[in-house]
């Protein structure tokens, strides 16, 4: 059994719902949502690090509705890294880390400090200084180091390298991976998904359109936003990056949300598309296979 | 269009941008790329001088104005005319309370363009605006009802209405998202070959950059390590740390 | 390629300090250094500190008494000494009441949301539906006029303020990451809120007090002019206008230098106060 699960929710804030009857396991090998800003991928993350009720359905931890489950172990399990900014400006670095160990109720928590950033690649010295004595790709290390300090089984890492120069974003990653726990990766970046999730799921305005192994996904989409997006991606000496369809329109109210979009659109669209098995993947589009045919292609 | 020699930009004494060379010619795009700190934006903005505080040495020539010598009258002139700067996110610099149409017309007013009779102004607004695909409704809207791409777009409509042959990019797609970027990197590259227009691009995206640019410079701490046709220097790097640019793309 | 975003809450006071590059803000903050300075050495910086009752009457400024005497043949310039004392004090027991009850109110309501803030900020609401001068001064109509009348009279239609300006910092505040993360972690709410909340919404609180200081004085010396506050004998400057003003065609200095007394305080806090805040502004920051 998958240790962290959405079951058919819808998310919103102020009665108004930004995420759409969504079902998700967070599975083994690592878990990619991927989308545009808006799409409602970090909603759904709160909603997983328990910061968020659902308006409806459930988030299971275990076999217990998150709500009714006991919070200080799901708090042991489950922690974010956000972005680099995640760290109180105020205090220095090494009390950020010290604050993770003492709500353990670890009586040596200052003492586990040093040992926590040696392991995430810091010199234990740093943990007098403060946020902004830091460069980024330090700062985001020691977020990784604050969410190690709970010993967690799941880390729901939030867009955790966008902000970073691409040389800090490639270690950054590298240490991301060698750790070993299981992993929620929000991002836009299909490259780091890739790399680190062995499963993906596509949101696109709040709902998910296509989901399967991350290989298959970005190589051959069901989707035409899964397609889009992996188009639109410029690739090293590649072709200019391409523009599918209209980048901009708003989704659509009813149907399917991303047919004013979409270059394929035709009237059977007008029907909210459920999601379906294609070839081995959850597909949102009742022209899945014609998708399928055009879009073989490199993966980024 | 810009020619710099031996560019030279201290704050305090300290060279936070030195450029040896870089010409851009009509029809050509050159891009720096760089990461945080490397000077690539700082070089940007001093070739419109609008680095405050700096010493700046060399010779800059762009639009066929030497920039470090001219009046600020003759600045003006290529600023924001001729030679147009597009930020990363230029939402921030529309004034919130005034439709694009207004806001474009006051522009172009200011400069000169299609002064007299109105229907030319007409004319060149609504012409300037398909020609990034923007649907001329844009024109009665406000700055906070349209997205990133499109403010990007209106940006770029602004430029080409106010009769740019230069276009300075700072980063210009990074804010935006990568479907969005595609477009707008489309609407760059066409207006460069129909019109003939100059694009100096800043990046640190050397994926991006090699699908655009003629030539590259790569910056470092303040420095040009390398630079050269993109095509050769993506891919048989001669300095280490453009080798290691491109070794940490994921 | 963007640097973290410091907010302007989140910007420690200690690292704007230097950074004041306005000459206003200066000359603010060493004209406060020396009211201060004036306030507390006031028992050997005047001329006359026990000075017995002379019988002379009032004299005009002259060398023995550079701001002349009052009517009673004190010495102005002593008087006008001793009245920073009580000014001060009531500006800094005003603000930190004020700022006490309303920060504590507002960083709660902030990072509680919800009901709760609904509840606190109605209150508030209340409060600042009367307008701040005619609550004051129906407050001191009922209390004995005295220095701690002001005081209350005062502080009560002042904490509002920090409670709106404390909130909506600390709702602010409350969406930041580092305060998710500390959910993420576990540590109590309350915990959060002192650790976390508090300490990064502080800032801007601190820069409306120093902007408010000025306000708070010219609000005591007016309900004391008007006789409902400090009392005679007390050296109070609002006090000492009054009385003042209906000799001033005869004997302008014993009004005068006690007003002016009270526009240079109040308008150094001003200054310094605006430094402040624009130094706390990030588009009057410099761009690295």
């Amino acid at each position: 059994m998958t240790m962290l699960r959405a079951e058919r929710v819808t998310l919103g804030y102020a009665g108004r719902a930004v995420v759409h009857d969504v079902s998700l396991d967070i599975t083994a090998g690592g878990v990619g949502l991927i989308g545009e800003s808006g799409s409602g991928k970090t909603t759904l993350a709160r909603a997983f690090l328990g910061l968020l009720t659902p308006i409806s359905g459930n988030i299971w931890y275990g076999d217990q509705i998150l709500k009714k489950a006991d919070m200080r172990k799901f708090r042991k399990d489950v922690q974010p890294v956000f972005q680099a900014e995640a760290l109180d400006p105020r205090m220095r670095v090494g009390a950020s880390v010290a604050e993770a160990l003492a709500v353990r109720g670890s009586r040596t928590a200052r003492a586990r400090v040093p040992e926590l950033l040696e392991q995430v690649g810091l010199d234990p010295g740093l943990a007098t200084s403060r946020p902004h004595q830091l460069s980024g790709g330090q700062r985001q290390r020691v977020v990784i180091a604050r969410a190690l300090a709970a010993g967690p089984r799941l880390l729901i890492l939030d867009e955790p390298t966008s902000a970073l120069d691409v040389t800090v974003q490639a270690r950054i990653l590298d240490l991301i991976a060698s750790l070993d726990t299981e992993r929620l990766l929000i991002t836009h970046n299909l490259a780091v998904v890739e790399r680190l999730c062995r499963t993906s799921h596509v949101l696109f305005a709040g709902r998910v359109v296509e989901s399967g192994p991350t290989r298959d996904l970005l190589a051959n989409p069901a989707h035409p936003y899964t397609l889009a997006l992996r188009d639109a991606v410029p690739k090293l000496g590649g072709p200019p990056p391409q523009a599918r369809g209209v980048t901009e329109a708003v989704p659509a109210g009813t149907g399917c949300p991303f047919r004013f979009r979409c270059p394929l659109a035709a009237p059977e669209c007008e029907r909210p598309p459920a999601l379906r098995e294609v070839r081995g993947r959850q597909v949102a589009c009742h022209r899945a296979e014609d998708v399928l045919a055009t879009g073989p292609g490199s993966a980024p | 269009m810009i020619e710099v020699r031996d560019l030279q930009v201290r704050y305090a004494g300290r060279l936070v941008a030195g450029v040896p060379e870089l010409d851009v010619g009509a029809g050509e795009c050159v891009a720096i790329v760089g990461e945080s700190g490397s000077g690539k934006s700082t070089t940007l903005l001093s070739l419109l001088g609008l680095t405050e505080n700096a010493d700046i040495s060399g010779h800059v020539r762009v639009c066929g104005v030497d920039v470090l010598t001219a009046s600020p009258r003759r600045l003006r002139e290529i600023r924001g005319a001729r030679a147009a700067l597009v930020m990363q996110s230029p939402q921030s610099a529309l004034s919130p309370a005034t439709r694009l149409g207004v806001l474009m017309r006051r522009a172009l007013r200011l400069h000169g363009v299609g002064s007299g009779k109105d229907g030319r102004l007409d004319e060149i607004m609504a012409e300037s605006v398909a020609a990034v695909m923007l649907d001329r409704a844009i024109l009665r809207r406000y700055p906070h009802e349209i997205s990133g791409g499109q403010a990007q777009r209106f940006a770029i409509a602004l430029a080409i209405a106010l009769g740019a042959e230069v276009i300075l990019a700072d980063e210009p797609t990074s804010a935006l998202d990568v479907t969005v970027q595609a477009e707008v990197v489309g609407v760059l590259r066409r207006l460069r070959e129909e019109r003939d227009l100059a694009l100096l691009l800043v990046s640190h995206d050397l994926a991006l950059v090699s699908t655009i640019a003629d030539r590259v410079l790569v910056m470092k701490d303040g420095e040009v390590v390398e630079s050269g046709p993109a095509a050769r220097v993506l891919t048989e790097p001669s300095h280490p740390y453009t080798r290691e640019l491109l070794e940490a793309l994921p | 390629m963007t640097s973290p975003q410091e907010t302007t809450a989140e910007v420690p006071l200690r690292r704007l300090l230097p950074r004041v590059p306005d000459r206003f803000a200066a000359l603010g903050a060493v004209l406060i250094v020396l009211i201060v300075l004036a306030a507390i050495m006031a028992p050997w910086l005047a001329p006359y500190p026990d000075e017995p009752r002379p019988l002379e009457g009032s004299l005009p400024p002259g060398a023995a008494h550079w701001f002349g005497t009052d009517q009673l043949g004190r010495d102005v310039l002593t008087r006008i000494l001793y009245g920073a004392r009580t000014s001060l004090s009531i500006a800094v027991s005003v603000l930190a009441v004020s700022a006490l009850a309303g920060v504590t109110l507002g960083v709660v309501a902030g990072y509680a949301g919800g009901w709760v803030r609904d509840a606190i900020m109605r209150v508030t609401d209340v409060f600042l539906a009367f307008p701040a001068l005619l609550l004051s001064l129906a407050l001191a109509v009922v209390l004995p006029p005295s220095v701690t009348t002001v005081i209350l009279a005062i502080a009560v239609t002042w904490w509002p303020w920090y409670t709106r300006l404390a909130a909506s910092v600390a709702a602010s505040i409350a969406t930041r990451p580092y305060v998710d993360a500390a959910r993420c972690l576990g540590v109590p709410a309350p915990l959060i809120v002192w650790r976390h909340v508090l300490p990064n919404s502080l800032t801007p609180v601190l820069v409306q007090m120093s902007l408010d200081a000025g306000g708070v004085i010219l609000t005591a010396a007016a309900l004391s002019y008007l006789g409902l506050g400090a009392q005679e004998p007390t050296a109070e400057w609002g006090l000492m206008v009054q009385q003042g003003q209906t000799l001033f065609t005869t004997n302008w200095w014993i009004g005068t230098f006690p007003g002016l007394a009270i526009l240079v305080t109040a308008f150094a806090f001003n200054m310094l106060g605006e430094g402040l805040r624009n130094a706390l502004d990030p588009r009057a920051r410099k761009v690295t």
